[in-house]
This record gives C-alpha cells, sequence and structure tokens, in this order.
C-alpha cells in the first residue's frame, strides 16, 4: 500500500535539497507547511504528515544489537524515521512518540559522512541497511532516493548496500546501474498473518513477485523471517510460506535468510495492547531474555528456528542461514554449529556479501 | 484576597446536592465527631451564595455533615461571594485540604478530575500534580483520573488503604464485573500490591489467549477449589492459586520448571548443594551453591559433584525436550 501524506512539513533549511524538489515536483497540491524547525513531537493526525527536516547526527551507526547475543555487525545508514505500514508488532511505536514519518533531506551530509565512512576502514567489509528505523522502500516512489543510493554503492566495492521492506515498491530499481552492490530484501510472514498484524503492507504475493523482478533485474535478493511469530498452526504457514518462496525466486540468489522471534522491550507490550486491543500476538508465553527484552521462551525458539532451517535447507542446501540476537546455545541446539566455528557471523556474512553470484534470469 | 462575609446559616439553606467543590471522600471522622460534640464547631465552613438562594459547600463539608447528624443549626458561616469564579472556589477548596491534612487516592482523583474541567492538562499537571504528593506526569494524571468511575467498594477500599490505588489502575480498564470479581478475591487472600498487579495482567492475558472473562477465570472451579479450601491457611492457598495461574499462562516455563525439578532430585546431588538453572532458562550460565562447614566437607561434595557431572543425566537436564 503506498504511502501518501496528506500535508508535507518542511524545514525551510532543506527547501532546496532535491529529495524536496522531488516530493514537491511529484505531489503537487499537497499542502505544505514551511516552518523554520520541526518539533521533535509534531502534531498530525494518525502519523498522515510527512516531516522533511535537516539532520543534525550521526547518519551512520553501527545495528545496537548486544553483547548478550550474537550480533551480524551491521550497520546503519539513517536517512529517516517512522513507518507508516502499522504493524502490530513494530519496535518504532516504542521508539518515537511522534507517528509522522520523517525524512532527513540533507542527502549531501549522509553522503559525506557515509564516504567518510568507508574511507576510514577501506578493507573493512561492510554491509549498510537502510530499513532499521523506517522502512527502506516506503517514500522510494515520493523521493527516489534509491537513485541516489544506488549508485553510490555501485561505486563502493567493499560495501554492500541492503534495502529490506514489507512494500512491493521496486520500479525505480529496475534500471540502475547496481553492479551487485545492492540487495533487495524483504521481511517474510504467513499470509494470515500478513493480514492481521501488518495490514499496511504488501501482501506475501505482492512481496515474491517483487522479489522475483529485482532477481529478473541482476539484483541479489535476501529474506528476513523477522520476527517469526508462534500462533496455532505456524508450522504450516511457515511452510507455505517458504514452498511459496522458492517457487517464485531462484535460490541460488538468495543472499541471506535470517530468523529472529518476535521479542520487544517490555514498554511496547503495553504500546500494543492500547493500540491492537485484538491482536493475538501476545498470547504466546514471553520471559525476559538476556538483554531485557521479551522474548518467546527458548525451547519454542529454538525449536522454530529448527524447524524453518530444516524446512529452508531441504530445499536448497547453500542457502546462508542466521539468527538474528541469538546466544551460541540456542545456534548449537537449533542449527547444530555456533557462529564462532564458522569465522563469527559477522564473517559468515561478509563472505556471503562479496559472493559474486549473478542470478540467471527466470 | 477571597471577598467573604460571616453569616448564620440555617443548614437546609445548603445545597447539599452540589458537590463541585467537594474534594472529601470516606466516612466521617470519628474525632471530629466527637470534637464538634464536645466543644461545638471551632472554625467556620466556608461557603458560597448561589443564583437560587442556597449556598454550596467550598470548605467544611464534614464539619457540617456532622453538624447536620447532630442536629446543630443555624451555624456560623463564612460566605463567599456569587460573583467568586468557580475555579477560584475549586482551588479554594483544595488548598485549605492540603494545608490540613494528606488527601487520600479517591480524594486527590476527585482534585485532578474536578480541576481538569477549568485548567488545561499542562497548567493541571504542574501545579496540582506536586501539590498532591504526585510525580508531575500525564500518564499518572489519567490514571489517577481513571479512579474516579470505579465501583463504591473499590473506591472506599482504596480510601480506606486496604486497596492500593496501583490497583485501581490496572483494574479501570476492565468491565464492571471483572472489576469486582478481581476486588472480591483480593479483599479474600494476602497477596502484596506487586503480586495483586501480577495476577491482573496474569488473569487478562490468560482470558485474552483462551476466550474467557477474568471474572470466569476467577469463578473456575480450579480456582474455587483452592479459594475455598479453608482448612489451609490463607497465605498458603493464595499461593497456590498464584502458582496456578502461572503455569496456566506459562505452561511451557512452568514444565521446563518441573522437569528441572524432577530430573534434580533423581540426580542425587549431595545434601548442601543446589543446581541453579539460568534465569527462565535463558542463556547458558547455571549455578551450582555449595553450603559446607569446612573444607574436607567441601571437598568432598565437590567430588561427588564432579562424578555426576560426567553422568548422561546431568547434561539432559540442561537440553530441552
Amino acid at each position: 500500500m503506498m504511502y501518501f501524506p496528506q500535508r508535507l512539513v518542511i524545514e525551510k533549511e532543506v527547501g532546496d535539497s532535491p529529495l524536496v524538489k522531488r516530493i514537491l515536483a511529484t505531489s503537487p497540491g499537497l499542502p505544505v507547511d514551511w516552518v523554520d524547525r520541526v518539533p521533535e513531537n509534531a502534531d498530525g493526525e494518525n502519523g498522515s504528515f510527512l516531516e522533511i527536516v535537516k539532520f543534525r547526527g550521526r547518519f551512520i551507526k553501527p545495528c545496537p544489537g548486544t553483547r548478550f547475543y550474537n550480533c551480524c555487525g551491521y550497520q546503519i545508514l539513517n536517512l529517516g524515521i517512522q513507518c507508516s505500514l502499522g504493524c502490530t508488532y513494530c519496535i518504532l511505536q516504542a521508539y518515537f512518540t511522534s507517528p509522522n514519518v520523517r525524512l532527513f533531506a540533507n542527502l549531501d551530509d549522509a553522503i559525506q559522512q557515509l564516504t567518510e565512512h568507508l574511507n576510514d576502514s577501506p578493507d573493512h567489509i561492510h554491509r549498510i541497511g537502510t530499513g532499521e528505523f523506517t522502512d527502506s522502500l516506503l517514500l522510494d516512489p515520493l523521493i527516489h532516493l534509491s537513485e541516489h543510493l544506488v549508485p553510490f554503492f555501485a561505486a563502493q566495492p567493499r560495501a554492500i548496500l541492503e534495502l529490506k521492506t514489507k512494500t512491493a515498491q521496486v520500479d525505480l530499481l529496475e534500471k540502475m546501474d547496481h553492479r551487485g552492490q545492492t540487495i533487495v530484501a524483504w521481511s517474510l510472514n504467513p499470509s494470515e498473518v500478513i493480514a492481521r498484524e501488518e495490514a499496511g503492507a504488501a501482501t506475501l504475493e505482492e512481496r515474491l513477485g517483487a522479489a522475483k523482478r529485482c532477481q529478473g533485474w541482476g539484483y541479489r535478493v535476501a529474506f528476513h523471517f523477522d520476527p517469526l511469530l508462534a500462533y496455532p498452526g505456524w508450522r504450516k504457514g511457515y511452510q507455505e510460506v517458504v514452498e511459496r518462496l522458492f517457487s517464485a525466486v531462484d535460490p541460488g540468489g538468495i543472499v541471506w535468510i535470517s530468523l529472529g522471534t518476535l521479542r520487544f522491550m517490555p514498554t511496547l507490550k503495553t504500546v500494543i495492547q492500547q493500540r491492537y486491543p485484538n491482536t493475538s500476538i501476545l498470547d504466546e508465553e514471553f520471559v525476559p531474555g538476556l538483554d531485557g527484552k521479551l522474548r518467546y521462551f527458548r525451547d519454542l525458539r529454538v525449536e522454530m528456528y529448527a524447524y524453518l532451517n530444516e524446512l529452508l535447507l531441504g530445499i536448497h542446501k547453500d542457502l546462508c542461514i542466521y539468527l538474528c540476537m541469538e546466544s551460541d546455545d540456542v545456534w548449537r541446539e537449533a542449527f547444530g554449529y555456533t557462529p564462532v566455528e564458522r569465522g563469527g557471523l559477522s564473517a559468515m556474512l561478509d563472505r556471503r556479501a562479496l559472493s559474486s553470484f549473478v542470478p540467471a534470469s527466470i | 484576597m477571597l471577598d467573604k462575609e460571616s453569616y448564620s446559616i440555617q443548614l437546609d439553606e445548603v445545597d447539599w446536592n452540589d458537590t463541585s467543590c467537594l474534594i472529601t471522600y470516606g466516612p466521617l471522622p470519628d474525632k471530629l465527631i466527637l470534637s464538634i460534640q464536645t466543644v461545638g464547631l471551632i472554625h467556620k465552613p466556608l461557603l458560597q451564595r448561589k443564583s437560587d438562594g442556597l449556598f454550596r459547600i467550598i470548605c467544611g463539608s464534614r464539619r457540617l455533615a456532622v453538624c447536620r447528624q447532630l442536629g446543630l443549626s443555624p451555624l456560623s458561616c463564612e460566605v463567599l461571594s456569587i460573583s467568586t469564579s468557580p475555579v477560584t472556589s475549586l482551588r479554594t477548596a483544595i488548598y485549605d485540604n492540603i494545608a490540613q491534612r494528606v488527601l487520600n487516592p479517591v480524594e486527590k482523583s476527585l482534585v485532578l478530575t474536578k480541576m481538569a474541567k477549568h485548567l488545561n492538562q499542562p497548567q493541571l499537571v504542574q501545579e496540582f500534580m506536586p501539590l498532591l504528593d504526585l510525580e508531575p506526569s500525564d500518564t499518572l494524571c489519567s490514571r489517577y483520573v481513571q479512579l474516579l468511575p470505579l465501583e463504591a467498594p473499590i473506591l472506599d477500599a482504596i480510601a480506606e488503604g486496604t486497596l492500593h490505588e496501583r490497583i485501581g489502575f490496572v483494574l479501570s480498564p476492565l468491565e464492571r464485573g471483572d472489576r469486582l470479581a478481581f476486588f472480591n478475591f483480593f479483599q479474600e487472600l494476602p497477596f502484596s500490591v506487586s503480586v495483586q498487579e501480577e495476577l491482573v495482567e496474569t488473569v487478562v492475558e490468560i482470558g485474552q489467549r483462551d476466550n474467557f472473562t477474568p471474572r470466569q477465570i476467577l469463578d473456575s472451579a480450579e480456582v474455587n477449589d483452592l479459594r475455598r479450601a479453608h482448612k489451609r491457611p490463607a497465605r498458603q492457598r493464595a499461593q497456590q492459586i498464584r502458582k496456578q495461574l502461572q503455569a496456566r499462562r506459562t505452561p511451557r516455563l512452568t514444565a521446563r520448571q518441573e522437569r528441572f525439578a524432577r530430573e534434580t532430585k533423581d540426580l542425587g546431588l549431595p545434601p548442601g548443594v543446589r543446581l541453579i538453572p539460568p534465569p527462565y532458562f535463558e542463556g547458558p550460565k547455571w549455578s551450582l551453591e555449595f553450603t559446607f562447614a569446612g573444607a574436607e566437607e567441601l571437598a568432598i561434595r565437590l567430588r561427588s559433584v564432579a562424578r555426576l557431572a560426567e553422568q548422561a543425566k546431568f547434561q539432559r537436564i540442561m537440553e530441552r525436550e
């Protein structure tokens, strides 16, 4: 479902930026408030305002993993915050008080910081994503952000951009010279879960259709079964997703697949209960994890990971499957090995990131 | 300063139905009755003349109620001008009360609810919450305001201090029947406030998952059997019910704990040695606790545990089903 704001709130300082010019050109007639500074918690009915601001902090940061669990060493390129897809479990509900999507329009500053960051450690392999605090492609039809990012990464031999999305808004990617340096990734869940818990996002069919198109354009793709949700019939539900996934895309072109069961800071529980009183995602039992987040009881997590791992490897044995934020003992029980036995999780993913597979047309 | 004059007022001139400035809640204090009975009314109540000729009570509602009960009339009262604004009258009532005593939680709710009609939220929170010894927070303010619609027995218990206002907060979003079911349950069995909060959350979540109302769960045969086992001490019954409800809410964790207890018993650890799993079986760090009288005893226990650690059944304890 395409995001379309009812009003733009733009800081005057970024009025000349390419992103602002683009959105004004693509959305004529949209009411605009020009302001000196957008307050932190600006109004906006149901998050219907798009705030376009100058970001004054660090655009690139390491993913906020914890020392208690294996972190993949991902880096976040933060170009905006909030999301309008309305997933019941979304952690952004607890992170940000304003429901409005906010775009950082000083892209030149972001690219400069990113360049400096990459130059600081030229031998390092950088896996960088824009989908941590918003959906990577949510605003793309409006602002064409990918037109700036994909060519930039195409020129970076040691850096990979991962665009994580729950949309099917990939049209702009078709004509780009990505040189294999951009990975397009989708979060997947069974159709009944998407209908219930991800109601504003693209359907499973739409997501897989978009993935197929991206593969056809030479992109490597990735999939994130995150959050995996336990519900009556979850085995059958995820089995169907896996079957549909491999009937849509070439498994050889999947750079990685991550698994992560539902987890959240305790403060999110109340937010979910208030916003989505009919959701059933809180029905399962949760225990506090080592990082303070509430998680499914470990035996259930292991059961779900082992099931998905077997299902996925049963179809294509060369997949790179990893667990997001899990401990060695859960890795060992679910997968039969720990990341350190394969050089560490970060190195496992770096190797995949640099693999030069270009999928055949399908 | 307030514009007021002294008058002799007949009690049937008081509008007892006008509670716009009433912020007291709870029974009349025995000592106030005794005081008025013994020496009469010492401090004059403050009233306000209304356009219909009756008088609104601003300060001294309990003194007036006692006088009415004792049939003391007329009374010498201070009377505010008819032109005094409603917010000034209410503010006067509040400041008069807080200068004399600590308000109970229901009275705090009355203050915030009534003042909310005259002030915006930031003014209300910044001026009145510190005055009521409350942290100035929008969330807490809303919670106090939500107390007032609760049923009279619950409000009475909160005012008396036999039910904590935190329990009122967690009961407020529930249906009336469910609130009263919890209230009766908590009146009957001795749970701490934090356990009461935990039980409300547990029972509500079981109900949402299994499609029962909280009242149905609290009145279920399993819970009732324990509630009515009057031969057992109340504290023991309370613990058993809590355990039973927790097991129903977290069956996987409970099963794992039971299995752990069973297997640890079968393992035959020496006396003075306790195997402790990680909290919620999360993470790899298991602990052993030794109690010993001296080095020799410790050495014996260590050797014994070392032998056990080599056995397959010791390893099995740490594995999932």
